[in-house]
């Protein structure tokens, strides 16, 4: 599929289903796109000559159109589709609703409905869409009740009724679009398509969304990467707690996929995610309008000493701090500013100053090398006027090329110089931590952009090997592998001690005769998942006592289970746990991000503290790496309490290793080594639990 | 006429499919077979006429003329126990009733399949056990046991004990791959070496072991909300009642699984139907879920069942349609003859094939 340059600029727009009917959506779409539409439209509705005063044809064939918008009964929307294809018209949208949204003839019909899609190669948006709009040619393709204004954010949403609400505010708000797009059920275009296309789109600064669901997670988060380098993407992700996953379910039918998924996803692929429908705009309108600043550090001038404090905790609880300014700064502000003034940062200029003070002070600041972005932040005083001083912070970005956030408190007082701002393309808030959030976002936005992606390492494996162990599952009867499948591990090169599998004392005596020192015997049963709770581990076993280990390990796993299927007891080198540090390295199958790569500290770390951190496989280096690094307890990998540090690396090429293995494999849908035990010499894989979906090998 | 009384140290171990796999054998092997359950005891319904299941498949099966009373003489209900404990039964006049009945259907026939009730100890309070039974109507008895460790082999010499003389052998079933291999080599030659006949052992199997998501759509008198193919085997219940990211990694792990749960509960179902070992969604507590929940589903291809009880009621009854292992069909029946023939010692029990 190519762009959607065409879908969003068509010439001439059929309008399938058209109708005079008041109170119709087909009337609604017609009389929609005749307000403001540059091209021209046709009705087409056999039961009617015309309608809205346009001569309405028979069939979508006579109409000569570039693109079709079907609102015609969900029972015909299938044959209308097939003639919209017969047509050669190939950019759809499909405003009807009752396909997967309501049940089982509805999912038919979606499947149908994609068959077609495919089959004519169609741009097909919906079904269940309240349909697209472009400001650049004036098209409303949708039966909502406004139009936007023209602007250069694009728009998508899951939500037909969420698109309604938002135009309707944001005309009140002065926020205008580009492009807008309701995503529907997603049948063929899915965020991922219009992520990509707003991307190449020149008129199109920020991408915005509002999504309860991505399709396919990995491509999204590789389309993204690329388009978030020159356009900004910002979106609301609804679902985030369990209470909002189970609202989502329902209101899609899709499974909502798990929060550090889309945590891990969203932050891999560059977006910016936003908490609040508030916060969303508030981050889309600072980067549709304002530069991105070269440095996290911030000026703050204020004429108010309380809120200048306000406004210190706000950049603290960013990722924004504080400028230090330049001495040559300094001593200008101390020329400058009433000695009663604070010539450090945030920058008190005094309860009487006025706009000239304002302006000096705002000019030295932004002049300073040091400073990334500044805040004017004032109190009304009558003083200082707030127009002018508006017209003066505007001249100021203009000449400095820095981002310049607005805080200009008050009431009335405040609207007509904050209307002077926002036509500059600066938001005015009462709040000064909601200006520091949205400068937050910008400067989330410069380090996104000087990211580097590299590509995943591809280690030399046994692909051969680890299928065939993979395909042991298939005679099991449940999707569970153990130990019993530790080859996979030597298979793709991870580590792990000295071990064997046996089903005879004699044998497990022979095997612990040949590893150096004492052993680890564990009873080998997939249906037994926590071997420890019932005593099948032994650790510390001296040669002379392994027969007796072996009869106890077997004794208790039969008392505890007896129709467990136990295929005998593995002799283990005895990992070094003294100078060892355990640590869990694990991964998900994520339904929409694919698998989701775990790594924490074993113990209660993991299990108490949730000190984990998240990525989509497949991982770089770089990514593996990161998330050593970013959990709470990554100090005491470094050698915290004057411990020797850990084999770092080795636990980032194991965590490598492994997303290698379960990209290379989708029928793992869940794998755990745990623990991986991390000595200052390496690393091992001392136990490991898998699920297998049979059906995927 | 040979007679072969199917008895079973256990309830639910096999012996509907079991006799009336021998008996369709016999049949296409040119004999005429008759069958009877002297005891009914696997009732259906509680209301008006009390009936076993298993003389009607039989009657479908084997094609006999025969009443279901005189397949099944004796009805052994809880209502028929309370009476024969408060002296309302006569036991020689029972006895009488299924001899009369017995001769009455095995006339003309070249083998008798008489098909035990309940546990082998089943019909005490009225003398008609299966070992009872077998000596009244002078029957070979096979004994059908399952086994899991040799512990098992204690009551299975208590059984043959019980029967006596009248015992021709022993048939293992539902043997699972673990305990198959000890059975085969070490259990068999001991039992073997004790005078005590196996005609074989049958491996625990698929087909076999679940039920079909129609089957437990009407065991469990359950709503079909969806219009999708409901042949799927289940084998086993997960109940959902966690989150829904712990909940998919729960039905990933299973193969054969029906998941139960709350209507309301979105989270769950969406998962469910994500885990490709889920073979049906059974709902509780009467609520409909969300139609896109049904639109997912039909997608997925997974029937979605609905019921009227909470959840807690509804796994005990589903789990007790899988574990009463219902030989409701000419499926079952038919792979049983197949595993029949390919693991025990037909010839032995219902004569050679050219005969």
């Amino acid at each position: 599929m190519g762009t959607l340059t065409e879908l969003f600029a068509p010439e001439r727009i059929a309008v399938v289903g058209a109708t005079a009917r008041e109170g119709s959506i087909g009337r609604a779409v017609t009389s929609n796109l005749v307000s403001e539409y540059d091209g021209t439209v046709v009705p087409v509705n056999p039961n009617y000559d015309e309608v809205l005063d346009l001569p309405c044809v028979d069939e979508i064939g006579e109409a000569d159109a570039d693109m079709a918008v079907i609102v015609v009964p969900p029972k015909i929307v299938i044959p209308a589709l097939e003639q919209t294809g017969e047509a050669g018209v190939t950019n759809v949208v499909v405003i009807t609703a009752g396909f997967g949204e309501t049940g089982s003839d509805g999912a038919s019909r979606e499947q149908e409905l994609k068959e077609i899609a495919a089959e004519y190669d169609l741009n097909l948006v919906g079904p269940n869409s309240l349909g697209i709009m472009s400001t650049a040619n004036g098209m409303n393709a949708s039966f909502g009740p406004e139009s936007p204004e023209p602007g250069s954010m694009s728009f998508m949403s899951q939500s037909g009724a969420f698109i309604t609400a938002v135009l309707d505010w944001a005309n009140d708000e002065d926020v205008g679009f580009k492009d807008v797009a309701s995503l529907g059920n997603k049948a063929v275009l899915d965020e991922t398509d219009f992520v990509d296309h707003w991307g190449q789109d020149p008129d199109t600064d920020v991408i915005i969304g509002y999504l309860e669901g991505i399709s396919e997670g990995r491509a999204f988060i590789d389309t993204a990467r690329e388009v978030t380098q020159d356009t900004p993407i910002v979106l609301v992700k609804s679902g985030r707690t369990d209470a909002g996953a189970q609202a989502a379910s329902s209101h899609t039918g899709t499974i909502a996929g798990s929060e550090q998924a889309y945590e891990a996803g969203l932050d891999q692929a560059g977006v910016l995610r936003a908490e609040s429908v508030q916060d969303l705009f508030d981050a889309a309108q600072m980067l549709a309008n304002q530069p991105v600043p070269e440095n996290n550090d911030i000026a703050v001038i204020t004429n108010a000493g309380g809120p200048g404090v306000m406004s210190t905790d706000a950049i603290g609880d960013s990722d924004l701090e504080m400028a230090t300014f330049e001495q040559e700064t300094l001593d200008e502000f101390s020329e400058q500013l009433p000695p009663e003034g604070n010539i450090y940062n945030p920058v008190d200029i005094v309860g009487d100053a006025d706009v000239e003070r304002f302006r000096d002070a705002l000019d030295i600041a932004l002049g300073d090398d040091n400073v990334g972005s500044a805040m004017v932040l004032s109190c009304p005083t009558a003083v200082l006027d707030y127009e002018q001083l508006a017209e003066e912070t505007v001249k100021l970005r203009e000449k400095h090329g820095k981002p310049v956030a607005a805080c200009f408190m008050g009431g009335e007082s405040v609207d007509a110089s904050a209307h002077i701002l926002s036509d500059a393309g600066i938001p005015n808030y009462f709040d000064p931590s909601r200006a520091i959030g949205a400068l937050d976002s910008l400067w989330e936005y410069r380090q996104i952009q000087r990211r580097g992606y590299d590509e995943p390492a591809d280690f030399d494996v046994d692909r051969e090997a680890a299928r065939e162990i993979l395909e042991r599952v298939e005679d099991r009867p449940d999707n569970r592998l153990g130990v019993e499948a530790m080859g996979l591990l030597e298979a793709y090169g991870i580590p792990m001690p000295d071990s064997e599998i046996v089903d005879a004392p004699a044998e497990a005596r022979e095997v612990a005769e040949r590893i150096e020192g004492d052993v680890v015997m564990k009873i080998v049963s997939p249906d037994i998942l926590h071997k420890s709770d019932i005593g099948g581990v032994k650790v510390g076993v001296a040669d002379e006592e392994v027969e007796d280990a072996f009869e106890d390990l077997v004794t208790r796993a039969r008392n505890y289970q007896p129709d467990a299927d136990l295929l005998g007891v593995q002799v283990q080198e005895m990992s070094d746990l003294d100078s060892g540090t355990e640590t869990i390295v694990g991964m998900n199958r994520d339904p929409q991000f694919g698998p989701l790569m775990m790594f924490g500290l074993g113990g209660i770390f993991v299990e108490v503290l949730e000190d984990t951190t998240f990525r989509v496989a497949p991982l770089s280096e770089t990514e593996a790496r990161e998330m050593t690094e970013e959990i709470k307890t990554a100090p005491l990998l470094r050698g915290a309490r004057g411990r020797d540090p850990a084999d770092v690396d080795g636990i980032v090429e194991t965590i490598q290793r492994l997303s290698q293995l379960v990209t290379d494999f989708p029928a793992i849908m869940e794998f755990d080594i745990n623990p991986l035990v991390a000595t200052p010499d390496g690393v091992d894989a001392v136990d490991i639990r898998l699920t297998v979906d049979p059906d995927e090998l | 006429m040979n007679t072969l009384l199917i008895t079973a140290t256990e309830e639910s171990t096999g012996k509907t499919a079991i006799a009336l796999a021998l008996a369709s054998i016999a049949n296409e092997r040119g004999q005429s077979v008759g069958y009877m359950k002297p005891k009914g005891t696997r009732l259906q319904s509680s209301v008006g006429k009390t009936l076993d299941e298993d003389p009607m498949l039989a009657r479908e099966l084997l094609d006999l003329d025969a009443e279901m009373h005189e397949l099944e003489p004796v009805v052994y209900s809880p209502t028929f126990i309370d009476g024969a404990i408060r002296g309302q039964e006569n036991p020689a006049d029972l006895r009488e009733r299924i001899r009369s009945q017995f001769d009455e259907l095995a006339a003309d026939r070249d083998l008798m399949i008489v098909e035990g009730g309940g546990s082998l100890s089943t019909g005490g309070i009225v003398d008609i056990t299966d070992v009872d039974v077998a000596e009244l109507l002078d029957a070979e008895v096979v004994l059908v046991s399952d086994y899991a460790q040799p512990g098992d082999i204690d009551g299975l010499l208590a059984a043959v004990d019980d029967i006596g003389e009248n015992l021709a052998g022993v048939i293992f079933n539902r043997i699972s791959d673990t305990a198959f291999e000890e059975l085969d080599s070490d259990v068999i030659p001991f039992l073997e070496s004790r005078g005590i006949e196996v005609f074989g052992a049958i491996p625990q199997n698929k087909e076999l072991a679940g039920v079909t998501v129609a089957e437990l759509a009407t065991e469990l008198g359950a709503d079909t909300l969806t219009d999708v193919d409901s042949e799927a085997i289940v084998e086993r219940f997960l109940v959902g009642a966690m989150g829904g990211d712990e909940a998919l990694r729960y039905f990933r792990r299973a193969r054969n699984a029906a998941v139960i749960t709350g209507g309301d509960r979105s989270d769950i179902h969406t998962a469910a139907l994500e885990a490709s070992g889920v073979k049906c969604l059974i709902l509780t507590g009467g609520h409909r879920p969300s139609p896109a929940i049904l639109g997912r589903a039909a997608e997925a291809k997974t029937p979605v069942l609905a019921i009227n009880t909470d959840t807690l009621t509804a796994v005990e009854r589903a789990e007790s349609v899988v574990r009463s292992g219902r030989t409701r069909d000419r499926r079952t029946v038919e792979k049983m003859s197949e595993l029949l023939g390919e693991r025990v010692d037909v010839d032995a029990l219902v004569g050679e094939a050219d005969e």
